[in-house]
C-alpha cells in the first residue's frame, strides 16, 4: 500500500501515544496510523518511552487483598479475539468502531452527501463523524471553531492547492479559512473529529441549503 | 517466588504471535529484566502460570496505580484499572509478541487503553483495532532491535539535555495542559513547547529504527 504524504505533527503523535487525546481525535489518528509506517514508528517509540517511565514510577500501595482478588478472577483458556467487522474494500483500513458507524448511521444530508456520527454527541461537545461527498463537489469557504482533524479514507479532495489522498491526515487550526473540493475522479469519504458540535450541521446547512432545507 | 532472569528466550525469527522459546539466544545485558518479564508472559500463555502472574502483578500493579493516579484517576479507580490491566495481560498473554514491544511497553499500552475506555464508558474499546495489527512480521534485525528497545530508550532519554528530559518526564504522565507544566517549571509556555518538540525530535532520531 502506498504511504500517505500528509502526517500529524510529532506533538499529536506524542499525545496519542500517551493516551490523552480526545477519543474522536484519537480515532482519526488511529485511522492514519493504520496505513502509515513512519508515524507508527514514532508512536512505537513514544510507547516505549511510556514503558520505561512506567517502570521508573515510584510504586503506590495496592489494597492488601489486591493480588488475591486478581488470582480468583483468572480464567483458563483463551478467548478468541473479536473478529473485525468487514469494511468497505475500497477504503483504507479503518478501526472497527468506524466500520460500525458507517453501517449503522448514514444520514443523507444533501444530494451526494452523507454523514455518520462515530463518537460523541451529535449536538454538543467534541465528536467525530464520517463525511461522504460526491465527486467534484465543492464545499463553500468556511472556518472551524476549535480546529478539526481529518483523515481521508477514500478518494481525494483539494484544498488551497494541496491534494489530500487516502490515508492523509490534516489538522485545521481554529479560524483557518478553507474551501475544499472533492476531486473529479470519485467520491471522497473522510473521518473527521471536531471540537465544535454544531459545525457539521451548520456546515452542511450552509453548503447544501440550495438543495434541501436542513 | 518466580525465578527472574534465568531464561533468555529465542526471538530471532520475526513475526506471528507467541513462539515458545526454541533456540536459545544468549542476551546478557541491561534488558535482562525485560526478558524475565517476557518469559513470565510466555509462561502465562503456555501453561497458565499463576506464579508468573503474581510476579508480574507485584512489579507492575503498584506502578500502574501510580501512573493512573498521576493522570487524575480516583484511588479506587486507579486500583481497579491496575488490576484490570494485569487481568488483561493474563487473557492476552498469547498475543504478546516480544519482537514488537518490550513487556513494560505492552503493559503500558494496555493500561492506557483501559483508562481511555473507562473515561468514555464505551461499550466498544477505543483501541480494539490496534493499527499495529496490520503490520507485516518484523525482519529478524528489527525484531532484535525492538526486543532491546527498553535499553535503547533508557539510553536515548539519558542522552537528552537535562531540560528536555525534565519536560518529557513531567508531561508524559500528566493529563494537563502544557501551560500548567510551564507554570510548574516557571518557564514561558513557548519554551516548554519548544523543549518538548526538541526532545521528541531527538527521541525520534535516536529511536527511529524501532520501526
Ligand atoms: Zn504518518
Amino acid at each position: 500500500m502506498s504511504q500517505p504524504t500528509r502526517h500529524p505533527a510529532d506533538d499529536l503523535l506524542l499525545d496519542y501515544g500517551r493516551g490523552v487525546l480526545e477519543p474522536g481525535r484519537s480515532l482519526v489518528l488511529n485511522a492514519h496510523l493504520g496505513v502509515c509506517r513512519a508515524c507508527r514508528a514514532v508512536v512505537r517509540a513514544v510507547e516505549a518511552v511510556g514503558g520505561v517511565l512506567l517502570q521508573d514510577l515510584p510504586p503506590s500501595e495496592m489494597a492488601a487483598d489486591a493480588l488475591d482478588r486478581a488470582l480468583t478472577k483468572l480464567e483458563v483458556g483463551t478467548a478468541a479475539p473479536a473478529a473485525r467487522p468487514p469494511q468497505p474494500s475500497d477504503w483504507i483500513r479503518i478501526p472497527g468502531e468506524v466500520v460500525d458507524a458507517a453501517r449503522r448511521g448514514r444520514r443523507w444530508a444533501a444530494p451526494g452527501v452523507w454523514v455518520a456520527n462515530v463518537t460523541g454527541d451529535a449536538r454538543r461537545g467534541p465528536r467525530s463523524y464520517l463525511l461522504r461527498v460526491a465527486a467534484g463537489m465543492a464545499v463553500p469557504r468556511h472556518t472551524h471553531d476549535g480546529g478539526e482533524f481529518t483523515c481521508v479514507l477514500k478518494g481525494a479532495f483539494e484544498d488551497r492547492g494541496v491534494v489530500y489522498g487516502p490515508g492523509d491526515f490534516v489538522a485545521c487550526d481554529e479560524g483557518v479559512e478553507h474551501r475544499p473540493r472533492v476531486t473529479s475522479d470519485g467520491e471522497c469519504v473522510c473521518l473527521i473529529a471536531a471540537d465544535s458540535p454544531l459545525v457539521p450541521r451548520d456546515l452542511i446547512g450552509r453548503i447544501f441549503q440550495p438543495f434541501v432545507g436542513i | 517466588m518466580y525465578a527472574i532472569a534465568v531464561d533468555h528466550g529465542g526471538h530471532v525469527s520475526g513475526g506471528g504471535v507467541f513462539r515458545p522459546p526454541g533456540r536459545r539466544l544468549v542476551n546478557e545485558g541491561p534488558h535482562a529484566a525485560g526478558d524475565a518479564f517476557a518469559e513470565m508472559i510466555a509462561a502465562i500463555a503456555v501453561r497458565a502460570d499463576r506464579e508468573a502472574f503474581a510476579a508480574l502483578f507485584g512489579h507492575f500493579a503498584p506502578r500502574l496505580k501510580s501512573y493512573l493516579l498521576r493522570l487524575g484517576a480516583e484511588p479506587a479507580l486507579a486500583e481497579e484499572l491496575a488490576q484490570e490491566t494485569l487481568l488483561t495481560v493474563w487473557r492476552k498473554a498469547a498475543t504478546f509478541d516480544r519482537a514488537r514491544a518490550a513487556p513494560a511497553t505492552w503493559i503500558f499500552t494496555i493500561a492506557r487503553n483501559l483508562r481511555i475506555d473507562a473515561l468514555r464508558r464505551s461499550s466498544r474499546p477505543t483501541f480494539d483495532d490496534d493499527p499495529f495489527d496490520a503490520e507485516p512480521p518484523e525482519a529478524p534485525d528489527a525484531a532484535l532491535a525492538i526486543a532491546q528497545s527498553e535499553t535503547r530508550v533508557r539510553a536515548a532519554l539519558a542522552a537528552l539535555p537535562v531540560e528536555q528530559a525534565e519536560v518529557i518526564q513531567l508531561s508524559f504522565f500528566a493529563d494537563k495542559p502544557h501551560a500548567q507544566i510551564a507554570e510548574e517549571l516557571r518557564l514561558p509556555l513557548g519554551t516548554v513547547k519548544s523543549r518538548l518538540r526538541l526532545a521528541m525530535g531527538r527521541l525520534r532520531g535516536l529511536l527511529g529504527d524501532l520501526a
